[in-house]
């Protein structure tokens, strides 16, 4: 049997959630509130991963960086290879919400988007 | 760079800017060597701010005479170089028959020594006249002030370096070598020479009058420590209490305005002896929050906005005994020097007696010519805060930059943010921007513009991230970019 | 001088909110000032994720919930203008700004309060020790990692365990920092409890509880501090001292709503929330001047300062309207256990809703609003944590227009 007890990062409720997966394949969650809690601990429990956010530079703007973060989770190990990546992009002004700055980036399925309207100046 | 000069002083403190400031009326090439980045960063930057009026000093004392000479000329200084000051007078308040008759000798001091108006009052009058303060009764000191020791120190720099003074900061002096009719004082940065040497060194002045020949004094430093509070209950309190001198004749915690709106509590006295320690302690913190309330009600933790310690430059004389009052020294057989040792309290107000009587002595050994280009009048960065709507608006129209706010708590504009980066001395600190403007003293501490300050900081003075330094040469604030 | 039916001071969550709100309600001749040169206030540096899961329903970085506002604002058509700065707020509801082109007046017939709040400082605290460089404001921080590309320090430790602190913990490990620990005085973290994990716990940073930190050393730059445990009067614990080595210390020890601007006005004070004694309709007790948001009480959500801000809204429009708002005559009081709450009056009329921090934490207990004999409303909750401001609605059928409310929290 693999468990844990964890405390579910999806909203603030913050619940701390147990799951069990028995070796019969069932698995059990209690403590959350929510759906979206049990799918978190199940995740967490086989795969766990994150989204995470940050800067890339950008050029022509008034500001020097431009905020990103990735459009889905990925496993928690292959964060900071991830960071190595956004840290190598510059782009150019203007920038809109949902630009692609990194498409599939590290091959994890995830992109990398802008989260912030800068205007060119 | 030039580094032969007529006079070298040594320590651009309010001592040294005044000396400086008092020879720049003659031709004379002058140096002011500075350790630290800035003029207010030691004891000058670290004190209460008070105009003393000389009650408290032994009759005919150079305590006495510079405090009240300094105290009775200071309306006019502060005109000239456009230092922030109020004559509001001071509260020396007391209980019961033991206390009134320690301040009965206080006050038959101040009487003997010329301080005028004084006078007791009682409770009734205290309360009418300092509603937030207690006593028994008090004496009155009238000629007492407030003044901002930043404004008053910059100003006697900057038009000493307005009429010719040369400073250079970052330049510790590291020994004094007499060769012929010279002095060369050696620095990291190299070495300087001049015909004369003045030793304002403050805390230092000990090791440079060593350096010089003169006496052997030790270093016997004292501590003092303070919380300021928010300009919300400066309004409270109007001039200075403090309380009956104790039974070694030193005041404990009192409470004193500052002339932009916030209060001190403090200092405590502590024998520190050879050591610098400017850090804030939980022991006189505790002090402070017990004493400070005896004074003035609002000395409550939500009201603190930040606390800082002073040092200051005490000695002991070759006898081993604490020197009682300023040491201003010359010695034939150490010629064109000036020793000033013991310069601590009343040191701020009697800046310039003293350094008029440092050019008397320089008087007495060469005929100095005078420079006829002096200007005596200094004026401030114009703040936006102090003016009326109309004058508001009139300095945007002159400058726009007048209508952006860098600092919200101390509305402070980036026009004067930019005119303290372009400063006449070249300091180019953070700490130096907040001397020179009041932004970050206010009650969010540059939560707001300490950002913007350094942005700045990098356009108008070019200087890196990594360049820019809080205070000191070693105090940076960043290591660079993110990415 | 120019008069508009709302003006509102800052164009953060709260201000947009409000704006978008009264435009939805009928109210068009509206202004923001914000000082920034651009709308969307502290949100623009919070660019981590976890916004407006409440609110809009899926998770969004601080820039990005900002701009569905910014949007919106735009679309109906709000005025606003911004790089002014409000220097002066008067009990007539005057308004003065500095701006590069000249000194702004205007009157609002209502004055909306939408300010934010400011961190907690050092020296609010009288840390001891030395006032090197090296010592931040989380917040200070994360505006110079996030927007000015600026790296505070390479070994950082945390002090106080607030989000912003928790946030910036994750930022500077991820931008290539180390960060050594967070120390927090209370048994109990501050922040919430997604933060520990995602921020702390997926990166081992260590938490101490029950550590305060009693000095600050260093010259120049911060060199380290010293840490002791503490007992739970907040004593320290002999032989418990610690140091730690670091070039960086950033705070997160609180926040204060910034409301020198309401006190300027005569706006009254709750030494609670350190923001305005509001009302049902999120009035203060000067007439036509409202406040919602981080000004009016610290929250930990900004969906719920949209909430709040379009709460009073509907108020202010009332306002407008009708000339007038009901009077609330009727104190909610505060049992001991309740840190603080909004609003601290009522009319006893309507129904309204009432947000609320506890004091402590607590397991199974128990939300109770009386008045009088009149249970009004009572809450179960599986746990109350101070970080987590709880939000109830008390329905007016019970309620009469005289006696005064009580609020208490207890054990069950």
């Amino acid at each position: 049997m693999k468990s844990k007890t964890l405390t579910c990062i999806i909203c603030p409720n913050g619940c701390t959630i147990d799951v069990k997966a028995h070796d019969n394949g069932d698995i059990e969650v209690s403590g959350n509130k929510c759906p979206r809690g049990k799918e978190y601990a199940v995740q967490e429990l086989f795969d766990p991963r994150r989204t995470i956010s940050s800067t890339v530079r950008i050029e022509g703007a008034m500001l020097p960086l431009c905020s990103v973060r990735l459009d889905r989770p990925v496993p928690k190990k292959e964060i900071f290879a991830v960071m190595e990546e956004i840290n190598k992009v510059s782009i150019k002004a203007p920038s809109h919400i949902g630009d692609v700055v990194i498409e599939n980036v590290c091959g994890l399925g995830a992109n990398v988007i802008v989260t912030k309207n800068l205007d060119k100046i | 760079m030039k580094t032969d000069f007529d006079v070298i002083i040594i320590g651009g403190g309010v001592v040294g800017s005044a000396v400086a400031r008092e020879l720049s009326r003659y031709k004379l090439g002058i140096a002011v060597l500075e350790k630290e980045l800035d003029v207010v960063n030691g004891t000058s930057g670290h004190n209460t701010g008070l105009l003393h009026s000389g009650a408290l000093y032994e009759k005919n004392s150079l305590k006495m005479i510079c405090s009240m000479e300094g105290n009775a000329d200071f309306d006019r200084v502060a005109e000239e170089l456009d230092v922030p000051f109020k004559r509001c007078g001071k509260l020396v308040v007391g209980f019961g028959d033991e206390e009134r008759e320690r301040l009965e000798k206080l006050y038959q001091k101040g009487l003997d020594n010329g301080v005028p108006g004084l006078r007791m009052i009682d409770h009734a009058e205290l309360k009418s006249i300092e509603p937030s303060a207690d006593g028994d009764f008090a004496l009155v000191v009238p000629t007492a002030g407030i003044l901002c020791p930043f404004t008053y120190t910059i100003a006697l720099a900057e038009n000493a370096a307005m009429n010719g003074a040369k400073y250079f900061f970052d330049h510790a002096a590291t020994g004094i070598d007499r060769t012929g009719d010279h002095y060369t004082v050696h620095t990291a940065k190299g070495d300087f020479t001049g015909r004369w040497v003045i030793n304002c060194a403050g805390l230092f002045a000990y090791q440079v009058s060593k350096w010089l020949g003169f006496g052997a004094y030790e270093p016997a430093r004292v501590k003092g420590e303070y919380i300021i509070l928010d300009k919300r209950v400066g309004k409270h309190l109007i001039r200075p209490v403090y309380p009956t001198p104790n039974i070694y004749g030193d005041f404990d915690v009192h409470v004193t305005p500052t002339i932009d709106g916030n209060v001190l509590v403090g200092p405590t006295i502590e024998n520190i002896g050879d050591k610098i320690d400017y850090s804030a302690t939980q022991d006189m913190i505790d002090v402070l929050a017990r004493d400070g309330l005896k004074m003035f009600d609002y000395v409550k933790r939500e009201h603190y906005i930040r606390n800082y310690a002073g040092v200051f430059p005490t000695v002991k004389n070759e006898k081993g005994e604490v020197e009682p009052d300023f040491c201003i020294q010359t010695r034939e057989d150490i010629p064109n020097a000036v020793n000033l040792v013991g310069i601590n309290s009343p040191g701020l107000t009697s800046s310039l007696p003293i350094a008029r009587r440092v050019v008397e002595k320089i008087k007495a050994q060469e005929k100095l010519i005078p420079n006829e280009s002096f200007d005596p009048v200094r004026r401030g960065i114009e703040r936006f805060a102090e003016k009326s709507k109309a004058e508001q608006a009139e300095l945007i129209a002159s400058d726009a930059d007048y209508g952006e706010i860098f600092c919200r708590c101390e509305c402070v504009t980036k026009a004067e943010i930019k005119k303290a980066a372009h400063n006449i001395l070249g300091v180019s600190t953070v700490t130096g921007i907040k001397y020179r403007t009041r932004a970050t003293m206010g009650r969010c501490q540059g939560g707001y513009c300490q950002t913007r300050i350094a942005a700045l900081l990098q356009q108008e003075l070019g200087q890196k991230k990594n360049e820019i330094r809080l205070k000191t040469t070693g105090g940076y604030m960043f290591t660079g970019d993110v990415k | 001088m120019r008069t508009h039916d709302a003006v509102i001071i800052g164009g953060g969550p709260a201000g947009l909110a409000a704006a978008v709100q009264l435009k939805k309600n009928g109210i068009d001749d509206i202004l923001i000032i914000e000082r920034e040169k651009h709308l969307g206030g502290i949100l623009r540096q919070c660019i981590h994720d976890g916004f407006g899961l409440t609110r809009f329903g899926v998770t969004l970085s601080g820039p990005e919930y900002s701009q569905r506002f910014i949007d919106m604002a735009n679309e109906l058509g709000v005025s606003t203008v911004t790089n002014a700065t409000v220097i002066d707020l008067n009990g007539d509801r005057v308004i003065t700004a500095a701006t590069q082109q000249g000194l702004l007046q205007v009157q609002g017939k209502a004055v909306i309060l939408t300010m934010g709040c400011r961190e907690r400082t050092r020296g609010a605290l009288a840390i001891p020790g030395t006032r090197p460089a090296g010592v931040f404001n989380a917040g200070v921080t994360q505006s110079y990692v996030n927007l000015y590309n600026t790296m505070v320090g390479k070994e950082v430790l945390i002090m106080g365990s607030g989000d912003i602190g928790l946030i910036m913990a994750r930022r500077l490990t991820l931008e290539g920092a180390k960060v050594k620990g967070v120390f927090e005085i209370m048994p109990y973290p501050s922040g919430l409890p997604r933060n520990i994990e995602q921020c702390l716990n997926d990166y081992d940073i260590p938490l101490y509880l029950s550590h305060s930190v009693v000095e600050i050393k260093g010259q120049e730059r911060i060199e380290g501090v010293r840490v002791v445990q503490v007992d739970e009067s907040f004593r320290p614990i002999e032989g418990t001292e610690k140091y730690f080595s670091c070039d960086t210390l950033v705070l997160s020890v609180g926040l204060i709503p910034e409301n020198e601007l309401s006190l300027a006005a005569g706006v009254e004070l709750d030494w609670r929330t350190n923001g305005a004694v509001v009302d049902e309709f999120y009035q203060s007790n000067v007439p036509g001047i409202f406040a919602a948001g981080n000004v009016l009480h610290v929250h930990d959500l900004v969906d719920f300062v949209s909430k709040e801000a379009e709460a009073m809204a509907e108020g202010v429009a009332e306002y407008l309207k009708n000339g007038a708002l009901p009077e609330c005559g009727l104190e909610i009081k505060a049992g001991n256990d309740i840190g603080h709450l909004i609003p601290q009056r009522v009319s006893g009329k309507r129904d309204f809703k009432l947000s609320l921090r506890v004091r402590k934490p607590w397991g199974k207990c128990c939300l109770e609003v009386r008045q009088g004999e009149t249970v009004l409303k009572s809450l179960k909750l599986a746990k109350a944590i101070p970080a987590e401001m709880i939000e109830l609605v008390i329905p007016a059928e019970k309620m009469n227009s005289v006696e005064d409310l009580e609020v208490r929290v207890y054990e069950i």
